[in-house]
């Protein structure tokens, strides 16, 4: 039987190289002079806007892939991400699926979660022996697979305010004891720790904006002393712990100027222990020191390469170079430092 | 991939070119003072200018041509073709654009039953379906016309176009091979791929007639036709066995009256059942056939058919009642008993079927239910059924009755005398409504958002406030009104709404706070507002709205409503409920989008509610009318009744109004009009369950309502001179009316005329036209291809009372058992598009149980005309030449010099090389020096002007017409040197040798 003329791994890598600019889309202008004046509105609303608060002052696009589709290598509005110690990039998107590329963009291989009718999967994390964690968060669990895509286990499932039930995953992680961090949110906002054996150990958090306390707490980083690092989404704000869920610091405030949070949804670590938020209404990455102070910005909200649509995660590479999961655009964007 | 050439739009505008050569002769002439060089530049500018402005002229366009090909495959998923064909369709597919698509080339699906829909966007990937169909369908029905429509409108602009049928062409609905000659015409080919499944055991029960003339205790025959598609062979008789039962519904109730075991032979058999019938009423007669080995039977769906028999005598009523308030108008309904009307009564949760269920009454009571309780589809039933039907249509008040109960923007406020909605801005407080809208997964989430939001919209009032708040991620706070200003007045802003609304995409909202926080300030800027509601709609997963926020919403007494689209379970819902039950709205969590709309009108309602005037008011008298006429003394006093707008048609007539409101055209409490063929009755207060209660020992309460209901009844038929009969055959109805008089002789010449309602929620209707064949015998025919009651008035002439009469036409061609339709599938096939050729037929014995030869089949080669786009480039095209034409300008008016070259160049030798350049001389110097240079060539051009040096130039230059022929004459002097003699300008020496020629010609001139 004949195939169609290149593999999909062919495909992915020959599109990751070429930068889709077909994959933006665009507005529609009836005429020439049309053009004109919506390019004369568009630059007075983005001066209007703000939009020079989010100039780029770090890091250049380095690659993009991915556009619109249910075919391998292409998203349909990607959540989350994870790299792990192979320096393969794992991605879930709104169709359930998992989807491992290397770090150019060329799609290695695909799965999909068990079930999905109820919504789809927020968060995806490497647990410390190379697993993948996958925050299925309307099931109530936390789904755990091998790196080649096979279900090792499924942890949680259970829907409820008691320690080890869950409302609303948004992220688990795991730490290099094998301890699970388990991030919720609905109406207790929380994060629970569990043993390497899942077995409840603590939790702490609850909904509201007093140091502490969470308002979707949308993404957890680890640090290199075992901290828990995070992203308190609605509240615009980094808090961290250490590992008995006693507060470190927290910083952010709502905003949009450079220091400034609006729904940070993600975060990770540099290999320099610098930190990369981004930002999901201010459509950006942002980083910062481990103290909050911010050492510049990259993207601005728009469909061109280089412009983010509501990004929703965040991850870097061994060699500092970071990947945004531009959601609402589709696709992934590499940025290099 | 792409081509590009030029095409001018009006050619003969090139024509102008031939202009050219006279603008090179015009510039020569004009330009010569430019010097060569400078005047070959102009020139040249110049024909480019023109030759870019004939070009505008004639509409010069960019053509791109493309070599990519866009299939797009249909699916028919209807029930005709086995299940297990229409999965191996989903295989089919992606195999054969796995093996067959190119690079560069889209492919798309879509599936159809009744309607078509998108499965796969066209895409220039290898497509991955999953076995199931994600699109939701009508399976009932074919229509292949519709999805060929969708399949063209789906297409992209950029390349060739080829759909691919995969169907076995039994269509019902629609005109396929009409449709599929627009599309070739438009260039479009199509291939198709026929679905072949063997032959089925089916037994079809075919219909259900009532022959003759039923008429009260006089015995008639039901038929009932019954055909077994199988086969006899030599292993198998082909029978099959089961139960015939036969059942009679009359007002809701079933009553079987015949059943019995019957053997059915291949091929068509008829039973008769023989009935009487004593009571009146309309009796409905139901045939169904169960087999007793199912898989003698395929479908199921065909094996049941009905019939109507109608037997007229006292009238009778329907009160619909609210289901969630029962008991209110229980001394309404002892009234009517009282005034010996039949009553029958329902709750407002099962109030009928359709249209064929209200035909057994001739009035209908709405007592005080909301619009949310009534489905569009019943709703219009109960028009329709005056309308049409000429049944009587009776509104109550209450607060869940007119415009307070949601009604206003209905079919049903059209039947009405009055409007639901209140024009005048002292009368009525207003509300202010705002929706907030956050992005669900569930499927078709957006589809139901805007849905949702334009019924609430259709409920409130013209001065009501309304706005939608949605998630776009820009601004401020990601959270932008619909519209500006947020808070909008909704009338005559009503229909940009709605547009707007339909192109609404709400993005994934991270939490409910901001929206909360815009919808409470703006509601709170507005004073005006007596009624301030917010309703959101979610799957649950925003963050929950902070308690700052909740407690804003209290103070303002702003009430929120949730509703929770339950895709996430109970544990997001839990923050919605807290949301509604904090500020007093109402939680609903729902499975499925067609509950929303319902849950937003009643919403709605809400602000809706200042319609109610509640205070204590004694009714006026306005018109005299049938409905008040023996009513002596005065109204007893009512308490509240639902304000409306009268009208203004000369049809209405008001016998009671209110004397508060002062605006008599808000304050009707009766109103009544004829309305269609029926005629309706608006009574806005209650029957003495809340604002009448002055009313229920009243001596004339059964008088007064018993007349009401009378008044729009329908009339009673004579019965007896008329006999209807109806049949189908193939797709038709045919109605035949008998008229007899009084003296059984045939009535002839009659005007009838008739008019159709078809079945299904738009009830459809259609005017029937009975001509006369025979002696007393009028004949009608109409097509009947959709299931369902077709209901049928006739209207013998004037003066005489309607006949109604029905045809059931039991279920969808779909379910009527056959092969696969060759004839229409080749002719799609051979459908061929301009310069193309006909598509393939793909048919093979197995059909899709072995698709392998059918994948031989390329759907995917380059054997259409590619596809073109063209753009007008003419205004960029002006545009060049005017900058072009500026340049003409300059070269006329501006001489360029080029003398810095030289020592720039000599610069930068002298740096590269280490020569020096000469030394610059002080700037006096120089000046002297170029006047020197001027004054000497001032002198040696006088000189030139003043002498005449022998020379070979000098001679040839002389002309002939100045100088003298003969040799001039001696001066008589010597020679001098001539820097000795004053020197003589060249206009002297001209003077003086005109001089002296005319001195000559004198004397030569005889005297």
């Amino acid at each position: 039987m004949i195939r169609a003329v290149s593999t999909p791994e062919q495909r992915c890598g020959t599109e990751a190289a070429r930068i889709e600019r077909a994959a933006a889309p665009s507005i529609d202008v009836p005429c020439g002079l049309g053009r004109w004046i919506a390019g004369l509105l568009v630059l007075a609303t983005g001066l209007l806007a703000g939009c020079d608060e989010s100039r780029n002052t770090m890091g250049r696009l380095d690659l993009v892939w991915g556009r619109r589709g249910i075919s391998d290598g292409r998203f349909i509005k990607p959540r989350a991400a994870a790299i792990d110690a192979r320096q393969r990039i794992y991605v879930v998107d709104r169709t359930a699926r998992i989807q491992m590329f290397d770090l150019d963009g060329r799609f290695l291989r695909g799965w999909r979660t068990p079930d999905s009718a109820l919504g789809r999967p927020e968060g995806l994390s490497v647990g410390r022996d190379g697993r993948i964690l996958v925050a299925d968060g309307h099931y109530q669990q936390v789904l755990i697979y091998s790196p080649e895509g096979e279900l090792l286990e499924r942890f949680g499932g259970q829907r409820g305010y008691e320690p080890g039930q869950f409302s609303l995953i948004t992220d688990a992680v795991e730490d290099s004891q094998g301890n699970l961090y388990v991030a919720d949110y609905g109406e207790y906002d929380r994060i629970q720790k569990f043993d390497p054996h899942g077995r409840f150990l603590l939790q702490w958090g609850g909904h509201g904006s007093q140091p502490g306390q969470f308002r979707r707490p949308h993404n957890l980083a680890l640090d290199r002393h075992g901290n828990i690092w995070v992203a308190d989404a609605c509240n615009h704000r980094i808090q961290a712990f250490d590992s008995r869920g006693r507060l470190i610091t927290v910083w952010g405030t709502r905003g949009t100027g450079p220091g400034q949070l609006y729904y940070p949804y993600d975060l990770t670590f540099a290999p320099d222990g610098t930190l990369f938020v981004v930002e999901y209404g201010n459509h950006r990455i942002q980083r910062f020191t481990p103290d909050g102070h911010s050492l510049g910005c990259w993207g601005r909200h728009g469909r061109e390469e280089g412009e983010l649509c509501n990004p929703w995660a965040v991850v870097c590479d061994n060699e500092g170079r970071i990947y945004v999961v531009d959601t609402d655009n589709d696709r992934i964007q590499r940025v290099k430092l | 991939m792409f081509d590009y050439s030029v095409s001018f739009q009006s050619p003969w505008y090139l024509l102008l070119g031939l202009a050219v050569p006279v603008l090179w002769w015009l510039s020569f002439r004009s330009l010569a003072a430019l010097g060569t060089w400078r005047r070959l530049a102009v020139v040249a500018v110049r024909t480019v200018v023109m030759l870019l402005l004939i070009a505008a002229l004639a509409e010069i366009q960019v053509v791109r041509t493309s070599d990519r090909l866009t299939v797009i495959y249909l699916l028919d998923q209807s029930l005709s073709i086995p299940e297990s064909h229409r999965r191996a369709m989903i295989e089919y597919v992606n195999e054969a654009v796995a093996r067959h698509r190119r690079l560069e080339d889209r492919v798309g699906v879509i599936v159809f039953g009744r309607d078509p829909a998108i499965e796969v966007p066209p895409y220039d990937e290898d497509l991955e379906m999953l076995p199931e169909i994600e699109s939701l369908l009508d399976p009932g029905f074919t229509d292949i016309s519709a999805a060929l429509r969708l399949a063209q409108a789906s297409f992209p602009e950029d390349s060739a176009r080829r759909i691919v049928i995969v169907s076995d062409g039994n269509e019902n609905l629609g005109d396929a091979v009409g449709e599929a000659d627009r599309l070739a015409q438009a260039g479009v080919g199509i291939d198709v791929v026929v679905v072949r499944y063997p032959q089925r055991g089916e037994v079809i029960v075919e219909r259900v007639t009532a022959s003759g003339d039923v008429r009260r205790g006089e015995p008639f025959d039901l038929k009932i036709v019954v055909t077994n598609t199988r086969r006899k062979t030599a292993s198998d008789s082909g029978e099959v066995t089961g139960r015939l039962e036969v059942t009679q519904w009359v007002r809701g109730r079933a009553v079987v009256v015949s059943r019995g075991r019957v053997t059915l032979p291949p091929g068509k058999r008829v039973f008769t059942v023989r009935q009487k019938v004593e009571a009146t009423g309309f009796y409905t007669y139901t045939a169904e056939f169960f087999p007793d080995r199912p898989e003698d039977d395929t479908m199921p769906q065909n094996n049941r058919a009905s019939t109507f028999a109608h037997i007229r005598g006292r009238g009778r009523v329907l009160v619909i009642e609210d289901y969630e308030h029962p008991g209110q108008f229980e001394r309404f309904k002892m009234a009517l008993r009282r005034q010996n009307l039949e009553l029958d009564q329902r709750t407002s949760d099962q109030p009928f079927e359709d249209l064929a269920s209200l035909q057994e009454y001739d009035a209908v009571v709405l007592a005080n239910v909301p619009r949310e309780h009534f489905s569009d589809g019943q709703i219009r039933a109960l028009v329709r059924n005056t309308q049409q039907m000429g049944a009587g249509l009776v509104m109550l008040g209450g607060p869940n009755s007119f415009g307070a109960g949601g009604w206003a923007g209905t079919e049903l406020e059209e039947a009405m005398p009055v409007h639901f909605q209140i024009q005048s801005a002292k009368v009525v407080p207003r509300g202010a409504l705002a929706m907030i809208m956050h992005a669900t997964e569930m499927p078709n989430g957006n589809f139901w958002q805007k849905v949702i939001a334009k019924e609430a919209l259709k409920v409130l009032g013209a001065r009501d406030y309304c706005g939608v708040l949605h998630y776009t991620g820009v601004g401020a706070t990601g959270t932008s009104w619909l519209w500006e200003p947020g808070m909008r007045v909704v009338g005559g802003a009503r229909d940009e709404m709605l547009n707007r609304i339909g192109r609404m995409t709400p993005g994934d909202m991270p939490d409910f706070d901001p929206g909360l926080v815009m919808a409470y300030q703006a509601l709170s800027a507005l004073p005006q507002a007596a009624v301030k509601h917010i309703i959101v709609i979610s799957d649950g997963d925003p963050s929950p709205p902070s308690r700052r926020v909740i407690a804003s919403l209290v103070q303002a007494k702003i009430t929120v409503s949730a509703v929770a689209v339950a895709c996430h379970g109970p544990a997001d819902s839990r923050t919605m409920a807290r949301l509604a039950n904090a500020t007093g709205g109402k939680y609903y969590r729902v499975n499925t989008g067609r509950a929303l709309p319902r849950i937003f009108q009643k919403e709605a309602r809400r602000v809706a509610q200042p319609l109610i005037y509640r205070n204590r008011v004694r009714p006026r008298r306005k018109h005299v009318h049938e409905i008040t006429a023996g009513i002596e003394g005065a109204f007893p006093p009512i308490t509240g009744y639902v304000m409306t707008t009268i009208k203004e048609n000369p049809l209405v007539e008001v016998p009671l109004v209110s004397p508060q409101p002062p605006n008599e055209k808000n304050a009707t409490l009766l109103a009544a009009w004829p309305y269609g063929l029926g005629k309706t009755v608006a009574f806005t207060t209650d029957a003495g369950a809340r604002w009448t209660n002055a009313w229920t020992g009243w001596e004339n309460y059964d008088k007064l309502f018993g007349q009401m209901v009378r008044w729009c009844m329908r009339p009673l038929e004579e019965g007896g001179t008329f006999a209807v009969a109806t049949d189908v055959v193939d797709d038709r109805v045919r109605v035949v009316v008998t008229a007899l008089d009084k003296e059984d002789e045939f009535l002839n010449f009659l005007d009838m005329s008739a008019m159709v309602v078809g079945p299904g929620p738009e009830l459809k209707t259609m005017e029937l036209k009975l001509e006369q064949t025979a002696p007393g015998r009028y004949v009608g025919t109409f097509p009947a291809r959709e299931p369902g009651s077709h209901l049928v008035t006739i209207s013998p002439g004037a003066g005489q009372p309607l006949i109604r009469t029905g045809v059931d036409i039991p279920y969808s061609d779909e379910f009527r058992h056959r092969g696969t339709n060759d004839a229409l599938l080749s002719q799609l096939a051979e459908r061929a598009p301009r310069d193309a050729p006909p598509g393939t037929l793909a048919d093979t014995p197995a059909g899709l149980a072995d698709v392998e030869p059918l994948l031989e089949i390329d759907h995917f080669r380059h054997d259409l005309p590619k596809a073109t786009s063209s753009q007008d480039i003419w205004y960029y095209v002006v545009l060049v030449s005017s900058c072009l034409f500026f340049f003409d300008v300059l070269l006329r008016r501006v001489q360029i010099s080029f003398g810095w070259i030289m020592p720039l160049v000599g610069r930068v030798r002298a740096r590269l090389f280490g020569t020096r350049p000469p030394a610059p001389e002080p700037e006096t110097i120089e000046r002297l020096r170029s006047r020197k240079a001027a004054v000497e060539t001032e002198i040696d051009r006088q000189r030139a002007g003043a002498r005449f040096e022998p020379g070979p130039e000098a001679e040839m230059e002389q002309p002939e017409d100045i100088l003298p022929q003969a040799p001039l004459a001696p001066t008589g002097k010597e020679p001098t040197l001539a820097s000795e003699e004053p020197e003589e300008s060249y206009t002297e020496r001209l003077l003086r040798v005109k001089k002296q020629t005319r001195r000559q010609t004198r004397r030569q001139e005889p005297p």
